[in-house]
């Protein structure tokens, strides 16, 4: 219940991510939240980043190399595994929304969690092996 | 607050909640085959220069790529949008608000298909 102390407002912007005493649908909200916000910034990021492929092959594969760094590669781990998250979550809402399912939404939020798990082993495994 | 349904909210309309809720569905069909190709199929996982243009080559992967880019900035401004929604911000802020996510999108757009038909231009 929104009352007059907890009304969302610019100032309580962290309430958010504030995770005491949340149950499992709260914590897929805010997961979608960050996950998100971390996609968004990742995206205007990479399209800035690709202005290097404008500039030829010397000044890409040169860029390439920096982002072979495992500090780039936990980076870019992290947002496969966001836009993983965040895929099926979105797939979860679409389902809870346009079908009968609400009664299951926490099982398939608990499937859908460990389909991120696997699928971000197997990028992960890939991105530090290849 | 259980988020179980994706419903509009206040200054939300239903046509762009709609939008945000489709376009997300679209997202996940070409968000996989992006994720595969560029950082699973290279070698050390990423795609060199002239993989690209290789990959470029082929106008349906430039049309692909296009509409990746014009779904992935509508759904994640829209996206935002409504996070900063949820924040009850005034009406006039919101518009300010409103005003800069539409020419950063449209920037980010029209930036995005020059990059893509330059990338192809290079495949002769």
């Amino acid at each position: 219940m929104v009352t007059d102390t907890n009304k969302p407002a610019p100032a309580n912007w962290w309430r958010w991510f504030d995770p005491r005493q949340r149950d499992i649908g709260t914590w897929a909200f805010i997961l979608n939240r960050i996950t998100a916000i971390g996609l968004t910034i990742y995206l205007f990021l990479h399209l800035v980043v690709l202005y290097q492929l404008s500039q030829g092959p010397d000044a890409y594969d040169g860029f390439l190399e920096l982002a072979k760094s495992p500090i780039i590669v936990i980076g870019e781990l992290l947002v496969v595994i966001a836009a993983i998250y965040h895929g099926l979550n979105g797939i979860r809402i679409g389902l809870t929304t346009f079908t009968d399912t609400s009664p299951f939404q926490r099982a398939i939020f608990y499937v859908f969690t460990f389909i991120t798990i696997v699928g971000s082993l197997i990028f992960a495994v890939r991105m530090f092996t290849a | 607050m259980i988020q179980t349904r994706a419903d509009t909210k206040p200054g939300e309309g239903t046509g762009l909640w709609f939008v945000k809720i489709l376009l997300g569905l679209f997202i996940i069909v070409l968000l996989l085959v992006h994720l595969i190709v560029n950082h699973y199929v290279g070698e050390g996982a990423l795609l060199t220069w002239q993989n690209v243009v290789d990959y470029f080559s082929n106008p349906w992967i430039v049309f692909m790529e296009i509409t990746f880019l014009f779904v992935v900035v509508s759904h994640s401004l829209i996206g935002m949008r409504s996070i900063i929604l949820d924040l009850n911000p005034a009406r006039g802020t919101m518009k300010i608000i409103d005003w800069f996510l539409i020419i950063l999108g449209t920037g980010s757009i029209i930036y995005g298909i020059w990059l893509a038909l330059k990338i192809a231009s290079f495949g002769g």
